[in-house]
């Protein structure tokens, strides 16, 4: 019975859980490869799975659905475990990337890059990232100031105040420069279709160090949840370990901003939810994000592609659709969690 | 517009009012007196100089500039026909719809913000403007119904306020968890507009682009004229609720104990707010941090004495008036929407608001 305390992962319950997830990770994905908003119907895609189908069906499958489906996997788990970190870090249960101004920080450094003149291609992600640090110590910034870090709501506030400026920023920036304009259209929608592998691969590295980063610091944010005086009586140090979170949160949104552009709400809504089924602890939760912020992102791509057949909405309508009733579902519940 | 608490406690024998220091008390015919509060008068002319300059300001400025003699002279007397067109048919609607929404913004701000005893519950942060911007989109791309937009913005206004409301659990809701069930709300809505304009045939969807950013560019003929008319009956509706709204602003039994009927003040003010809100879309589109900077302005300027309805109104137009002439003239054959300009100033000062002001409510 102790033993199974000492590991994150080691209750039955949660086993299960996450064996649940998969499969249906792995479902949707299944679901997301054979339907889609074009004429190739799920029987073609499916001939193709099984290595026939006619050349269309291939391409669509293989070319278009494919990357997006690995693209919607990836910024999925990317933003689940951000939002998880940055909730953790802020002891705060609404930080989420989009609503703290983060993501928006990301989308206006990739624009002023390009509005400067870079290559769209070559700098995105680095600089989305930079972009997404900067956004993260705005906010953290907030925290610390005086009153913000204690109360969750005003710091919602102070990201909506910012990501509201910078979203005008941006706008400003695309009604200068019609070039720019033209190139990240498409891009700051926030969606997964039509995106380049390429783009993915480049972010494999940052990935795997934001990754290598979460798995050394989840013990000790765990540690920290307990309180500061806690955390360093175990022999922890709050402020390394904070600093750590900040950049793996930076990280990761950076890499999935500069993919897909800023998609808000999910950072929000599957640690919600992984708490909910997994309890507080911040190791449970971030295994449990794992599967689940694909999960979400790809069942939204779905929904995404078959709401407005022939046409597709951007993916970032249906996360905030989801997402609303669970942001004010979290305000309306009696105390608000502290983390 | 108020009595004065004195003259309300009888003394011995004669009624003596004397005006509170800073005030100024006016007799009336028919026993009535009217308190003027001088640091209020001072504002609101203050700001209604600054208003009339900028006008002037706005009128001279555009693709060929004017000297304010000759806006004046096409205002008021004879200029060539080219002038008079330009003056008259061109800038003067647009500076008209700039005042009248900005004042509506502006004055619906104030009101919530006494409402709810937040000065940062303005119907641009709790999702009032996404309510009625995406009804009014969803006239413009014909779904639902034949209504006209701002009828619709109107209904969008109420539902997004009634859910805000509701979801934060009644209307005497203090603090922050009702702003954020707006945010969500406005989030929500703001949703379905994106996917009603991804739906729509482009030509609808650029019909309907106007709405979402915010600009004076568009401006419904009929919908300023609802405004105007609007806003004059939202102004006398709130110099009569300002007696009640200035004691409301104490707690809820203190106020019920002065013989404010607290609930009908709370219902009528709220829908006047959303009503001028509706109104000022319709006619300006979503530009909601007009609704909090301009009660901010005017708060600093006037007393604290009373809830200050008509320098908000005044600085609102004023700041519609500025930004939409900035709009116009930063990237000059562009024109930048006035939305963009004022979440540009707006959102470092609702940060600076948030972070280094401390708690308190209007």
């Amino acid at each position: 019975m102790s033993k199974t305390h000492m590991t994150p992962l080691g209750s039955r319950r949660l086993m299960l859980i996450m064996v649940a997830a998969v499969i249906l990770l792995g479902l949707a994905c299944f679901l997301s490869l054979l339907v889609g908003a074009g004429s190739v119907t799920p029987a073609d895609a499916f001939a193709v799975l099984l290595g026939q189908g006619t050349t269309e069906a291939q391409f669509v499958v293989g070319e278009l659905r494919l990357p997006r489906t690995l693209v919607a996997v990836v910024v999925g788990a990317a933003l689940a475990v951000s939002g998880a970190l940055l909730q953790a870090v802020t002891r705060n249960p609404l930080a989420e990337p989009g609503l703290l101004g983060v993501s928006a920080g990301s989308a206006f450094a990739v624009a002023l890059a390009i509005a400067l003149g870079a290559s769209a291609a070559t700098l995105k992600i680095s600089v989305a990232q930079f972009g997404a640090l900067a956004g993260c110590l705005c906010a953290l910034g907030a925290a610390r100031l005086r009153g913000v870090g204690d109360d969750p709501v005003r710091l919602v506030l102070a990201g909506a105040a910012l990501s509201s400026l910078l979203i005008a920023l941006t706008s400003l920036l695309l009604l200068i420069d019609l070039g720019t304009a033209d190139e990240i259209r498409f891009w700051i929608v926030g969606s997964v279709a039509g995106r380049n592998l390429s783009d993915l691969i480049d972010t494999i590295p940052s990935l795997l160090i934001a990754g290598v980063v979460t798995v050394l610091i989840a013990r000790p944010l765990a540690a920290l949840a307990l309180g500061e005086r806690v955390a360093v009586g175990l022999g922890h140090r709050p402020g390394l370990v904070r600093l750590l979170a900040i950049l793996a949160v930076a990280l990761l949104v950076g890499s999935a901003t500069a993919v897909a552009g800023p998609i808000a709400f999910v950072g929000l809504v599957v640690p919600f939810a992984a708490r909910a089924l997994a309890g507080p602890d911040i190791r449970r939760t971030l295994w449990l994000c794992l599967p689940l912020g694909p999960l979400v992102v790809v069942v939204a791509d779905i929904l995404s592609r078959l709401v407005v057949q022939p046409s597709e909405l951007p993916l970032g309508v249906l996360t905030a659709m989801i997402g609303a009733p669970v942001l004010v579902a979290v305000v309306r519940a009696r105390r608000l969690p502290t983390l | 517009m108020q009595h004065t608490q004195s003259s309300s406690i009888p003394t011995s024998g004669t009624v003596t009012a004397r005006a509170p220091t800073g005030t100024w008390l006016i007799r009336l015919p028919l026993n009535g007196s009217l308190l003027v509060d001088k640091r209020a008068l001072f504002a609101a002319s203050l700001l209604t100089l600054l208003l009339l300059i900028s006008i002037v300001i706005s009128l001279c400025l555009g693709a060929t500039n004017y000297s304010p003699a000759e806006v004046l002279d096409a205002l008021f007397g004879e200029s060539n026909p080219m002038t008079a067109f330009i003056l008259n048919e061109l800038r003067l609607p647009r500076v008209i719809a700039g005042i009248l929404s900005g004042a509506g913004f502006a004055l619906a701000g104030c009101l919530m913000q006494t409402l709810a005893r937040n000065r940062l519950a303005t119907p641009g942060i709790i999702g009032i403007d996404n309510g009625a911007t995406a009804f009014a989109i969803a006239s413009v791309v014909g779904l639902v119904t034949s209504l006209a937009p701002p009828e619709m913005a109107l209904i969008g206004a109420a539902t997004a306020t009634a859910l805000a409301f509701g979801l934060a659990g009644g209307a005497g809701t203090r603090g922050y968890r009702f702003i954020i069930a707006g945010i969500g709300i406005g989030a929500l809505f703001g949703a379905f507009t994106q996917l009603m304009l991804a739906r729509a045939h482009i030509d609808v969807a650029n019909q309907a682009y106007p709405w979402t950013v915010g600009s004076l560019n568009a401006r419904p003929e009929n919908a300023v004229l609802i405004l105007a008319v609007g806003l004059a009956i939202g102004l006398v509706g709130a110099l009569f609720l300002a007696r009640a709204l200035k004691i409301l602003r104490f707690s809820e039994p203190v106020a019920r104990g002065l013989g404010v009927r607290v609930n009908a003040c709370r219902y009528t003010s709220l829908v006047l707010a959303v009503a001028l809100t509706a109104m000022a879309v319709a006619v300006a589109g979503p530009v909601g941090l007009v609704g909090l900077i301009g009660p901010e302005i005017a708060r600093h300027l006037s007393s604290t004495r009373s809830v200050p309805f008509i320098s908000s109104a005044l600085a609102g137009a004023l700041v519609m008036v500025l930004a939409d002439t900035v709009g116009r003239m930063m990237l000059m054959p562009l024109e930048v929407p006035v939305g963009i300009v004022t979440a540009i100033v707006g959102g470092p000062y609702l940060l600076w608001i948030l972070l280094v002001s401390p708690r308190n409510t209007p």
